[in-house]
C-alpha cells in the first residue's frame, strides 16, 4: 500500500540522499529541523503519537475550519516526510522505535528532557543498537542544569532567551514587550540542531561513532542578540527596547501600506534627502550627523511621515534604492506571494495533498548548483505510511500490523 | 581531540563581512573547521567600528560585536584591489574546501573570484553566496542590511499590537537566521561532497531564508486569502498568554496556559482555586473571550511579587512562567553558567569576558570555542608562510607593497 505521491518536478537526488531520519516530538523544533534535512533529500520518518503531532491542532485552516490534515502549519513544517504513528508509551511501540533506530542515522526529537530516559529511547541505550547513531535531543533549558525540567513554549522561551525584552514600541514604558510572530524560539532551535546534527554526521566519516547532541533552545537564542548580549560584559549597557537608538530605522506609513526607512549613515541620509527632493528643513543643524539625526528624531519622524503620506511604497522602496539607500518595504504576505523578484527565483513551490488541495508553499531558500532543494511530497496524513514502514521496511506480517492497530500502539 | 572535531582538517576561506556571513562560518569554527576571514585595513569589517567596545573605549579589536560572532577564527588582512591580493585570495581558496561570501549580487564576480573562476582553481569547491536579495533575480544588486530582513520577510507585518503599525522584532533577526541556513548548506554540501566528491555552488538569499521562519501565515494568506492579524502577545489557542508586569522596574514575567488541566494548576499556584470554578474563564475559548478581565486578574497578582518568584510558583504548580531576562541576569545567570555555556578567552586587546558559546552540547567531540575573535589581520604572516609557502622576505615585499592592509 505504498504511497507513491507524484513527483512534480523530477530533479537529481539532493545533497543528503541516502541519509535516514528519525523524527519525533511536537510543533516546529524537532520538524524544523528535519524538514530542512528532508527538503534537502534525507528520508526522513515522522513519528506521531497518539492524535498526532500539536501542530495539526493549530491553524491556519482553509476555511477556519478545524481538520488535523490541513493545518498550514503541520502542512509548511513536515513537506518531503514520511509518516507514521506510534505509541511510545507503550513497550510494543518502543521496540518498534529501537527497531527503526537500528537502521537510521540521526534521530532528532524535542521531547522534555525526561521522556525519552523514561521510555528506554535515550542516548545510552540506543546507542547500545546502534553505535553509529546519531541523536539530537531539543529541549528549552537543555539537558543538564537547575532549569532542566521547566515547562516552557515559545513566549516564554523568547523571554527566557532575552531576546523579547528588546522589542517593542519605543517609548511606550506602559506597554510589555513584544513577542515576534510565530514559533521563533522553535524554529531557531530547529535550524540550530540541523547544523549540529548535520556536524556530528560529518564528523562520523572519520569516527565511525554517533554521538548524543543536547541543543537549548535558550542558548540559541542568546547567541542571537546581535550587540545585545554582549554590550553587558563589554561596557556594562543594559539593552532594552527601551534604550538610545539609531535611527532612521523604523516603520513609516505610505499611502498603500508601509516602508521600511533605514538611512543611518551620512551617505545613505544625503541619498534619502535627494530622493524627497532636498526638501528645506533637511539642511538644519538638527540633522547634521547621526548623532544628532538620533537625538532629535521626535522632530525628524513627522517630517518623514509627511513626506511619505501620499507616497506609493514600492516607487519609494525602488527610487530609493537606485540611490544606493536600502529601504525595504514592509511586505504584507500577499506582497510576498506576489513578488516579482521571488517569483524570478523560483521561491514558491506548489504541490498537491489529498486532504488541503494545491498550495504555494514557501520554498527553497538556497539553491544548490548539483544537488537542489525540491519538493518532492506533501507532509504525510497521520500514519499514512505506517504499512510500508512497518510492514515493508521492519517485515511485520499482516497478523502482527492487525495486532498493532487494535491495540493501539500503531 | 582537536582532530576528533567533526570539521577538523576542513579549511575555509571566509570573505563574509558584517553579521549573516560570519555568522555561517562561526558555526562551522565550532565544529571544528579552521576560518580565515580575509580582511583589509582599508574597509574594515562594519561590526568592528560599533558599539560596544570593551570598557567604552574604542579600537578596531574592542568590539564586543565583532568578538563575540568571530571566535574561533583566524584574520588575514589583504588588499583585494591589489592584483598581488587577488593572486593570494586564489592560492587561498586553491588550499581550502569552502569558500563563503555576502557580498550584494554580483559584487564577488566583478572582484574576478566567483565560483567559474573558484572551480577551475579548485574542481571540488564549495562556494556559498550569501546575498541580502540572492544571486539572481531583479532585485539582486540592491542594498541589504539585516534589519530590512524583518520587515521585507512579512514578520514585521504580522507583528505588533492590535492598532499599532507592524513592529521590527528589535535585533537584525534576519542575519543570525540566514547565517544559521548558511552553515547548514554548507554542511548538506559537504555531505554530498563526501559521497560523490563533487563541489557546488549555493546562492542563499536572507530575505528567502527569512520568509522561511513564516510559512504558518503565508499558508493563512494562501489557504484564505487573509495573513494572521497582529495580536501582541496573545494566541489564537492559548490564554493567558502574555507578560505580565512584577515588582520592580520594567520587569516582566511571560506566562502561558496551553491546556484546561494547566489552567487548574495556575488557579492552584496563584492560591485562587475559586477562579478555576469561575464560568468566565472555564474554558480556553472563554478565556480569549474574556482575556482582558483575565489579564488584570493574573497582572494584579504578578504586580505585588518580583519575576523570579512568580516563575518559581508557576513553575512549581505546573505552568510555563520565566521572566522576561536582561542581558545583564543573562550573563549572570546560574543555569546557562552551570552548563558551561559562556567563553571567557583571554583576549590581547580587551582581557576576558563574558563571551555567548555553542548551544549544543556533543558528547563525544565537544565543539567548544578554542580561541577568541582575532584581531585584524594577526594571522597574514602565520597563513602566507605555513599554507601558502611564501617566505618572510616575499611577505616583507608583500607588505611594502601594501598588499597586505
Amino acid at each position: 500500500m505504498s504511497d507513491q505521491s507524484p513527483t512534480p518536478h523530477p530533479s537529481p537526488p539532493g545533497p543528503l540522499h541516502g541519509i535516514h531520519v528519525l523524527e519525533c516530538g511536537h510543533m516546529v523544533g524537532a520538524a524544523y529541523a528535519a524538514k530542512l534535512m528532508a527538503d534537502l533529500g534525507a528520508e526522513v520518518i515522522k513519528i506521531e503519537e497518539p492524535g498526532g503531532d500539536d501542530a495539526r491542532r493549530r491553524g491556519p485552516y482553509p476555511g477556519n475550519i478545524f481538520h488535523p490534515e490541513k493545518s498550514g502549519l503541520f502542512l509548511y513544517m513536515n513537506t518531503n516526510k514520511l509518516g507514521v504513528s506510534l505509541d511510545l508509551q507503550h513497550a510494543k511501540g518502543q521496540e518498534l522505535f529501537r527497531r527503526l533506530a537500528q537502521d537510521a542515522d540521526l534521530v532528532v526529537h524535542n521531547y522534555p528532557p525526561a521522556q525519552m530516559p523514561a521510555r528506554g529511547l535515550d542516548y545510552e541505550e540506543l546507542h547500545k543498537l546502534n553505535p553509529r547513531l546519531v541523536i539530537t535531543s531539543i529541549s528549552p533549558f537543555g539537558q543538564t542544569g537547575p532549569n532542566r525540567d521547566y515547562h516552557a513554549h515559545d513566549l516564554t522561551m523568547w523571554s527566557a532567551g532575552g531576546i523579547v525584552y528588546l522589542s517593542g514600541p519605543s517609548g511606550r514604558e506602559d506597554l510589555p514587550p513584544l513577542k515576534a510572530f510565530g514559533q521563533q524560539a522553535g524554529m531557531q532551535a530547529g535550524v540550530n540542531a540541523a547544523v549540529g546534527s548535520l556536524g556530528a554526521l560529518f564528523g562520523r566519516f572519520k569516527s565511525g561513532q554517533g554521538q548524543h547532541i543536547d541543543v537549548s533552545i535558550q542558548e540559541c537564542l542568546v547567541a542571537i542578540m546581535e550587540n545585545n548580549y554582549i554590550s553587558w560584559p563589554y561596557d556594562g549597557t543594559l539593552a532594552s527596547r527601551l534604550g538610545f537608538r539609531l535611527v532612521p530605522q523604523d516603520v513609516l506609513a505610505c499611502r498603500d501600506g508601509y516602508i521600511y526607512v533605514l538611512a543611518i549613515e551620512d551617505h545613505q541620509w544625503n541619498g534619502a534627502v535627494e530622493l524627497m527632493g532636498n526638501p528645506e528643513w533637511a539642511s538644519m543643524d538638527l540633522f547634521q550627523d547621526f548623532p544628532s539625526r538620533s537625538g532629535n528624531w521626535d522632530v525628524l519622524k513627522p517630517l518623514l511621515e509627511d513626506y511619505l503620506q501620499d507616497k506609493s511604497v514600492q516607487e519609494t522602496y525602488h527610487a530609493a534604492q537606485a540611490r544606493r539607500v536600502p529601504f525595504a518595504p514592509v511586505s504584507t504576505m500577499g506582497d510576498l506571494l506576489d513578488s516579482s523578484h521571488l517569483s524570478a527565483r523560483g521561491f514558491f513551490a506548489t504541490i498537491g495533498h489529498p486532504e488541503a488541495g494545491s498550495l504555494r508553499y514557501a520554498g527553497a531558500p538556497y539553491k544548490f548548483s548539483a544537488s537542489p532543494w525540491a519538493l518532492r511530497s506533501p507532509a504525510p496524513c497521520l500514519g499514512q505510511h505506517n504499512v510500508e514502514i512497518f510492514g515493508g521496511r521492519l517485515g511485520l506480517g499482516q497478523a502482527e500490523l492487525d495486532e498493532l492497530r487494535t491495540t493501539g500502539v500503531m | 581531540m582537536e582532530n576528533q572535531l567533526p570539521l577538523a582538517g576542513i579549511r575555509v576561506a571566509d570573505f563574509t563581512w558584517v553579521w549573516a556571513g560570519p555568522f555561517a562560518t562561526m558555526q562551522l569554527a565550532h565544529l571544528g573547521a579552521e576560518v580565515i576571514r580575509i580582511e583589509t585595513e582599508n574597509r574594515v569589517c562594519v561590526t568592528r567600528r560599533i558599539p560596544p567596545y570593551a570598557d567604552g573605549e574604542p579600537g578596531l579589536n574592542r568590539s564586543g560585536y565583532y568578538n563575540q560572532y568571530n571566535q574561533g577564527k583566524s584574520s588575514l588582512s589583504l588588499n583585494l584591489k591589489k592584483p598581488e591580493g587577488i593572486e593570494i585570495a586564489k592560492k587561498l581558496v586553491a588550499a581550502s574546501d569552502i569558500v563563503s561570501e555576502n557580498f550584494a549580487g554580483g559584487v564577488i564576480n566583478k572582484m574576478g573570484l566567483g565560483y567559474e573562476v573558484l572551480k577551475q582553481l579548485k574542481s571540488d569547491i564549495i562556494m556559498i553566496s550569501m546575498a541580502g536579495y540572492g544571486a539572481t533575480g531583479p532585485e539582486s544588486a540592491y542594498v541589504s542590511y539585516g534589519p530590512a530582513q524583518v520587515p521585507m520577510s512579512g514578520l514585521s507585518s504580522v507583528t505588533g499590537f492590535p492598532g499599532f503599525p507592524p513592529m521590527h522584532v528589535g535585533f537584525s533577526y534576519g542575519d543570525p537566521n540566514g547565517g544559521l541556513h548558511g552553515a547548514f548548506a554548507v554542511l548538506a554540501a559537504l555531505m554530498h561532497r563526501a559521497r560523490t566528491g563533487e563541489g557546488q555552488y549555493i546562492d542563499l538569499s536572507q530575505w528567502e531564508t527569512s520568509v522561511a521562519l513564516l510559512g504558518e501565515a503565508l499558508m493563512a494568506q494562501e489557504m484564505n486569502g487573509e495573513a494572521p492579524p497582529r495580536i501582541g502577545n496573545h494566541d489564537e489557542y492559548m490564554a493567558p498568554h502574555g507578560l505580565f508586569r512584577c515588582q520592580g522596574e520594567d520587569r516582566w514575567v511571560s506566562i502561558v496556559v496551553a491546556s484546561e488541566d494547566e489552567w487548574q494548576r495556575l488557579c492552584q499556584g496563584i492560591g485562587q482555586p475559586g477562579l478555576a470554578t469561575d464560568a468566565r474563564f472555564a474554558t480556553v475559548a472563554e478565556r480569549k473571550k474574556n482575556e482582558d478581565a483575565l489579564e488584570a486578574l493574573i497582572g494584579s497578582w504578578t504586580g505585588v511579587r518580583t519575576d523570579a518568584e512568580v516563575t518559581q510558583t508557576l513553575q512549581a504548580a505546573g505552568v510555563a512562567a520565566f521572566p522576561a531576562l536582561t542581558n545583564k541576569e543573562l550573563t549572570e545567570d546560574k543555569h546557562l553558567d552551570e552548563r558551561g555555556f559562556f567563553v571567557e578567552h583571554e583576549h590581547p586587546e580587551v582581557g576576558a569576558r563574558r563571551h555567548a558559546g555553542v548551544p549544543w552540547v556533543f558528547s563525544e567531540t565537544l565543539c567548544q570555542v578554542r580561541k577568541p575573535a582575532p584581531c585584524l589581520g594577526q594571522d597574514t604572516d602565520d597563513i602566507l608562510q605555513d599554507i601558502l609557502g611564501y617566505s618572510a622576505d616575499e611577505v616583507a615585499t608583500l607588505r611594502a607593497n601594501e598588499v597586505l592592509t
